[in-house]
């Protein structure tokens, strides 16, 4: 492991408004007066990543996990406070989004690792080992809506796991598919996490699948960091709070 | 304002490849799956078209030849950017709303989506352009150098309707009441733009000069001016002032609302 800091957060706080209706909310663009209520899903964090670390996040829903990860990802920006991100970072969150349905499986690969910042070469060059790893065979050539939701999810984590992460981040993930292709994304998050550079962030309610695979673990509730350090000591302060 | 300028630029070196990609598969997207395809592309105008020459030349019998063209060569003339601009007003303010899994999924600029749906919208254009010029040209009217300023105007419009679509689309994406105004606001444009009348022809210069303001008018009589009265474009000053202050002001007002809403978005839709 380096010293190198690939994910910061200083003193970061996202605070979603809540308008009674989508009127009030257009309202609310010209005028301050307009009521809202704020709701700080992530209140005030700080905490860093170094290049190379596994980290667990725990923590019930609506503590802060995925709004957390979404700033990290970069889809959502803080209210407050400073987020550093250094590297690609590929997210297996939501695996089925954000394919489009008329196109193909093939078409959607490219799509996909192109709006990821790859070039054609590089797609090129990823293009097969996705293919072979997501393993559903004459569908690859069929348009995306005639999928199964679990054929979608293993295009989705074939397509995130393959894409050469710096940072790689699971949500979940592991919890679509049948357990065959439990245990291959699971051998494949441990072939990434192999490269001593890449820097893992690991969601998930399965405190074994947290041990095996994350050295560090964060305890979450109410969008405030509650403890911080060993996996071990984590996973004792998650389950005896 | 200087900041979203610079990081608008940004964005749109970082993702040029991806404006090519999502610009074709835009333009896949909106007529694969229908038996005639493309043939859509030409089949939509033309019904139009075949509405109004039968309105005013059968109905009415209004429509007179001009300059030495036939009324409906004048109305293709015309109508020709009046199919970009009419997708471009209701669709430019829905583009964010119709592409949001690209912003809430997974990091991507928002500024990209106007770009990109102009792009698509245009190859059916210069397809349309094409047609239009070998319809001219069957007709005994060949292609001139007055020709040469379609691009001027296709530029204008671009560039009009991209910033257009970034502000109607942020304000869609905000609230859906803004969309339904656009959409009701639709068919007021086209009525009281140039499109089916010479604005020329107005006697009262205030309400000449008005309808000057609206791009729409300036690009649709941009047009015909290559088309039909075979002039150029700096013959009328008036039209390209009106159009500068115009753009101006929406340039203006989408960077504000750009600055204000970016990083909102995301979060709403």
């Amino acid at each position: 492991m380096s010293n190198e800091v690939v994910v910061r957060f200083d003193n970061v706080t996202k605070m979603y408004k809540l308008y009674k209706s989508s009127r009030a909310r257009f309202k609310g663009l010209f005028s301050k007066k307009v009521p809202y209520k704020e709701n700080k899903a992530v209140n005030g964090m700080s905490f860093e990543v170094r290049k190379g670390e596994s980290v667990a996040l725990f923590g019930r829903n609506g503590a802060g996990k995925s709004t957390m990860l979404k700033m990290i990802t970069g889809v959502t920006f803080p209210t407050e406070g400073e987020i550093t991100v250094k590297g690609k970072v590929c997210a297996l969150l939501e695996l089925g989004a954000g394919f489009d349905a008329e196109s193909t499986g093939r078409e959607n690969i490219r799509f996909k690792c192109s709006l990821m910042g790859m070039n054609d070469e590089e797609i090129d060059a990823v293009e097969d080992d996705i293919v072979q790893f997501a393993d559903i065979g004459d569908y690859m050539d069929q348009p995306l809506r005639s999928y199964s939701s679990g054929m979608k999810a293993r295009l989705g984590f074939a397509i995130n796991a393959n894409a050469q992460p710096d940072i790689l981040i699971v949500d979940e993930a592991l919890s679509v598919g049948d357990r065959n292709f439990q245990k291959k994304c699971k051998e494949k998050i441990a072939e990434i996490m192999a490269d001593d550079n890449v820097t893992l962030l690991f969601v998930t309610h399965s405190l074994t699948t947290a041990r095996d695979f994350c050295k560090r673990g964060i305890v979450l509730e109410k969008g405030k960091i509650l403890f911080d350090g060993t996996i071990d000591e984590a996973i004792k302060f998650y389950e005896t709070k | 304002m200087i900041e979203s300028i610079k990081e608008i630029v940004r964005d749109h070196i970082q993702y040029k490849d991806q404006i090519k990609m999502l610009a074709k598969s835009d333009l896949i997207k909106t007529y694969r799956g229908a038996a005639l395809g493309w043939s859509w592309a030409i089949i939509k105008p033309l019904i139009t078209l075949f509405v109004f020459w039968f309105a005013f030349s059968v109905g009415l019998r209004s429509g007179k030849p001009v300059a030495g063209y036939s009324f409906f060569l004048w109305l293709v003339a015309g109508f020709l950017p009046w199919f970009f601009m009419q997708e471009l007003i209701t669709g430019g303010a829905a583009c964010i709303r119709k592409y949001s899994p690209l912003v809430t999924k997974m990091k991507f600029p928002i500024s990209i989506i106007p770009t990109y749906f102009n792009i698509s919208h245009l190859y059916t254009h210069l397809a349309l352009l094409v047609i239009t010029i070998v319809l001219f040209a069957v007709s005994g009217h060949m292609p001139d150098i007055y020709l040469l300023q379609i691009p001027f105007y296709m530029l204008l419009m671009v560039a009009f309707f991209i910033v257009w679509a970034l502000l109607a689309g942020m304000l869609s994406a905000i609230s859906k009441d803004f969309q339904n105004l656009v959409n009701a606001l639709s068919s007021a444009i086209f009525w009281m733009s140039g499109i089916i009348y010479n604005v020329e022809d107005i006697e009262n210069t205030w309400i000449r000069v008005m309808l000057k303001f609206n791009p729409v008018t300036v690009i649709s009589s941009g047009y015909r001016r290559a088309f039909i009265y075979k002039k150029w474009f700096w013959q009328d000053k008036v039209s390209l002032v009106c159009f500068s202050i115009t753009f101006l002001i929406f340039l203006i007002l989408a960077l504000t609302v750009y600055k204000k809403l970016r990083k909102e978005i995301p979060d709403v839709l």
